[in-house]
């Protein structure tokens, strides 16, 4: 073969790997996703409750106004096909698509938008009042035109239609009653789902499966690819992570096996591990501390455990490399909100010992400064392994350390109503904005027995409150980014809790899997363009 | 028969104030807990306000003295009525009932393999006493009798479904297959046999043991050594003499254990995805989802009550005295 021929040989290959990668990025209609995920759902809608199991499917079933793009979480149209917003950011003017039938062939229509937001959200959503709380008035001056007016700007207000956080529920899903007594949770179309969605439920078997089928009617023309999507309820870990090796499942979202297991899926060809696709979440995991009482009130005393813990050990050696070092109470991978200048918290026992030193509490007989217990999240052997770390590490620089375990329910109990600890390992979301997921855990009005997931450190800072009330009603811009550059230096120097890692939520996925990736709540967005490959 | 009769009333009712108070006991133990529904659902949600905690527990009723819980729990229990499940809002006798079938099924394989392979076993091992059979079959059972059934679970799928493709990896039928009638059993027997002999094996070994001890006795007593000097074949005198009699003691067991394997149940059915009682009375406790399971903790009362009195029956069947006594 000479020089000319081999070079069009060769220029042959590359065009025949060219057009069958084009035929590979070509979406292929049909087949059916299977993924798997315990605990099984124990609702349908995330009214009923926003736990990760239910966000996952509830949000094929149902649809919010917008949809979002890119790990920015960019808003686009969904439900409404465009918006507007008036210049003192006070009204939000929605038009709706017009034409989009709810599964059980009705009409969608702004007084169901007004609805969902002001009798569903706003009541039952978890997370309702932050979003809408500054909602003066829904008006509804069309079937598809739909008016909020708000009493002070939301800077996150496009934010707040997304389908687990703000879902469209039909007005006529619910009964008077079930409205008027408050019993939403009991009604029927929480079991017989009724929204928008590219899904619709076909059979759930309790215990072993859910079934979802495509919706003909879907709004959108030729989607979604897929025929089916299925939940395959695996309780234990390992056999998860054996049937996704198998091939009989096609996803492990969201963590859903154990890091041990994702470890040894990483060198498996026919799959993908990715940790992209839940940027929008913001998961975040600390230490936190009971302020209540010495030694931990004492800012020298927290420094010092905070300049034990060896935070990128903790990352590789206890959860395998998922996730990266915390540099303060907002995740690095929001960009918008983080002091990306912010360096590494410093790991120095020797140092640590110092401070302990300074702040009064020397070495005593046996080596013991002092005496705490810890708690810990009860989500699995990782959390374990990390209590018992932090213990050996904690007993290093002379913090002699208890652990205790309960369950969640007992957990949440001691934590949030009783008050009843020195330090817990926790895990908290934030959000596409501070105001959402970092707000709740340090300003002073929520300190506040029985409300989980808030300020139990009672840590109380009047600069701290100050900033987030100023940052919760301007624009996103360089006077609120300069707000939670106050805010970020601020926490961290106090440290009200011990921050340690932006913990890593991995997807595991079969090759054949494509178009799941879109954006910064991939595994909570509607599926619509993801397809098999086959 | 008469007598029987009479036996198996009597026993009927003996139940009632049985499972009231077992009912009762379970109603004060799962209180003791800390924590409620509404904590965990807070919990779910990653954030809960004091007044949707408040909102929750109204609605599901545990804003009420304990007394006043108790006494409607009782009132309803009194009229077999289990109430709504907490969380998932459907009637907890329609989620038992779901969920029953798959545990019954699995039992009752797990139990019939159990005591057909450890009596053979058994037997085998005492009419060979000190030999090299029975030294094989007592070794082995020593060790399946100390091996976790999760563990041993793991490895069944990692053998004989990942690698040898033989049966699949869990569930009780494939996703969707849509088979009915002959070829859904066909599927629900194909995917059984893995958590069947996990389950069963351990109990293989207690059986095997169990029947080897009470053959050995009964080789001991005067009417075996009578039917050895009547000439008959030492098969006859294990089969019909023997066998008969050492099977008290066994059944004995199986009737305390069916509560035990009800419990154990829930381990194999974790690991292989088995869609019975025992995932959800796990899920249930972990999710304080209270009248789930009081219902089920109810439900596995009555099943083991009753399987305690079949074994009294056969026990009845076996030994004429007893009914008479």
């Amino acid at each position: 073969m000479d020089f000319r021929n081999a070079m069009l040989a060769a220029m042959a290959g590359a065009a025949m790997i060219a057009a069958s990668a084009a035929s590979a990025q070509q979406p292929q209609t049909g087949g059916t996703l299977t993924y798997t995920f315990h605990p099984e759902p124990t609702a349908l809608s995330t009214i009923s409750t926003t736990a990760v199991p239910v966000a996952i499917i509830s949000t094929k079933l149902y649809e919010s106004l917008l949809e979002y793009e890119g790990a920015g979480m960019t808003p686009k149209p969904g439900l409404a096909e465009s918006w507007s917003i008036s210049p003192d950011n006070l009204v939000y003017t929605f038009k709706l698509r017009s034409g989009v039938k709810w599964h059980d062939g009705k009409p969608f229509t702004s007084d169901d938008v007004k609805f969902s937001v002001q009798e569903i959200a706003l009541n039952y959503h978890s997370r309702g009042r932050t979003y809408f709380g500054a909602v003066d008035s829904i008006e509804t001056p069309d079937a598809t035109t739909v008016v909020f007016k708000l009493k002070q700007p939301v800077p996150f207000f496009l934010r707040a239609f997304q389908a687990s956080e703000t879902p469209m529920m039909p007005r006529h899903g619910f009964t008077e009653q079930d409205i008027a007594e408050k019993r939403v949770r009991q009604a029927r179309i929480m079991q017989e789902p009724i929204g928008t969605g590219p899904f619709k439920m076909k059979e759930w078997r309790r215990g072993s499966h859910i079934i979802l089928e495509r919706n003909p009617d879907y709004w959108k023309p030729g989607k979604p690819y897929l025929d089916q999507v299925a939940l395959r309820v695996l309780p234990d870990g390992v056999a998860r992570a054996l049937a996704v090796e198998k091939g009989e499942v096609d996803l492990a979202p969201q963590s859903a096996l154990p890091p041990s297991e994702i470890q040894r899926l990483r060198t498996v060809q026919s799959l993908v591990v990715s940790d992209d696709g839940s940027e929008g979440l913001g998961p975040m995991m600390w230490l936190e501390v009971n302020l209540r009482e010495k030694p931990l009130s004492d800012v020298r005393v927290r420094q010092a455990i905070s300049m034990a813990i060896d935070r990128k050990r903790l990352v590789d050696v206890i959860w395998f490399g998922a996730g990266k070092p915390a540099r303060g109470p907002i995740v690095s991978g929001n960009p918008a909100h983080f002091d990306a200048s912010l360096p590494q918290f410093e790991y120095n026992p020797q140092r640590a010992q110092q401070l302990l030193d300074e702040a009064g509490y020397p070495r005593r007989q046996g080596g013991v400064r002092f005496r705490l217990t810890q708690n810990f999240l009860p989500y699995g052997e990782e959390w374990v392994r990390q209590g018992e770390y932090i213990r050996q590490e904690l007993g290093r620089i002379g913090i002699q350390v208890e652990t205790q375990s309960v369950d969640m329910a007992g957990w949440l109990r001691r934590i949030y109503t009783d008050w009843d600890y020195d330090f817990t390992s926790n895990f908290t979301h934030n959000y596409s904005d501070p105001t959402i997921g970092v707000q709740r855990a340090f300003i002073s009005t929520s300190i506040q027995k029985g409300a989980s997931f808030s300020n139990s450190m009672n840590y109380s800072n009047p600069r701290v409150d100050e900033l987030f009330r100023r940052a919760a009603a301007i624009p996103d811009g360089p006077e609120r980014k300069a707000i939670w550059n106050e805010v970020q230096q601020i926490l961290r120097a106090d440290l009200p809790v011990i921050f340690l890692i932006e913990i890593g939520f991995t997807h595991v996925w079969n090759r054949r899997v494509q178009g799941l990736i879109v954006n910064g709540i991939s595994m909570y967005s509607n599926w619509d363009s993801v397809w098999l490959q086959r | 028969m008469g007598g029987a009769l009479r036996f198996a009333v009597v026993r009927l009712l003996q139940i009632i104030p049985v499972v009231m108070a077992i009912g009762a006991l379970n109603f004060v133990l799962l209180n003791m807990a800390p924590g409620d529904v509404a904590d965990v659902l807070a919990g779910q949600m990653g954030h809960a306000t004091p007044e949707l905690m408040a909102q929750l527990r109204r609605e599901f009723g545990l804003d009420r003295p304990y007394y006043e819980q108790f006494a409607i729990y009782l009132g309803k229990l009194a009229v077999l009525d289990l109430g709504t499940s907490h969380l998932q809002q459907l009637p907890v006798i329609d989620l038992i009932l779901d969920r029953l079938p798959a545990t019954l099924i699995l039992m009752v394989t797990a139990i019939g393999i159990a005591i057909a392979v450890g009596l053979l076993l058994g037997v085998a091992a005492a009419r060979r006493q000190g030999g090299w059979l029975d030294g094989v079959i007592s070794v082995v059972a020593l060790i399946v009798y100390a091996t976790p059934a999760f563990w041993l679970g793991l490895m069944l799928i990692v053998a004989f479904s990942i690698h040898l493709d033989l049966v699949p990896s869990g569930g009780m039928s494939r996703i969707g297959a849509g088979t009915a009638g002959f070829a859904y059993a066909l599927e629900v027997a194909h995917h059984l046999i893995l958590p069947a002999i996990t389950l069963g094996l351990f109990y293989v070994a207690i059986y095997t043991r169990l029947m080897r001890a009470s053959m050995l006795e009964i080789y001991r007593l005067e009417f075996i050594t009578t039917a050895r000097a009547k000439g008959l074949s030492e098969g006859r005198i294990a089969w019909t003499h023997a066998f008969r009699n050492a099977l008290l003691p066994v059944v004995t067991l199986a009737g305390v254990q069916i509560g035990h394997i009800l419990g154990g149940s829930i381990l194999v059915e974790t690991v292989f995805a088995w869609p019975g009682l025992g995932r959800l009375v796990f899920d249930a406790l972990l999710q304080r989802d209270l009248s789930l399971l009081l219902g089920i903790l109810f439900v596995s009362s009555v099943v083991v009550v009753l399987a305690s009195l079949v074994v009294d029956l056969v026990y009845g069947l076996l030994d004429p005295r007893i009914v008479q006594k």
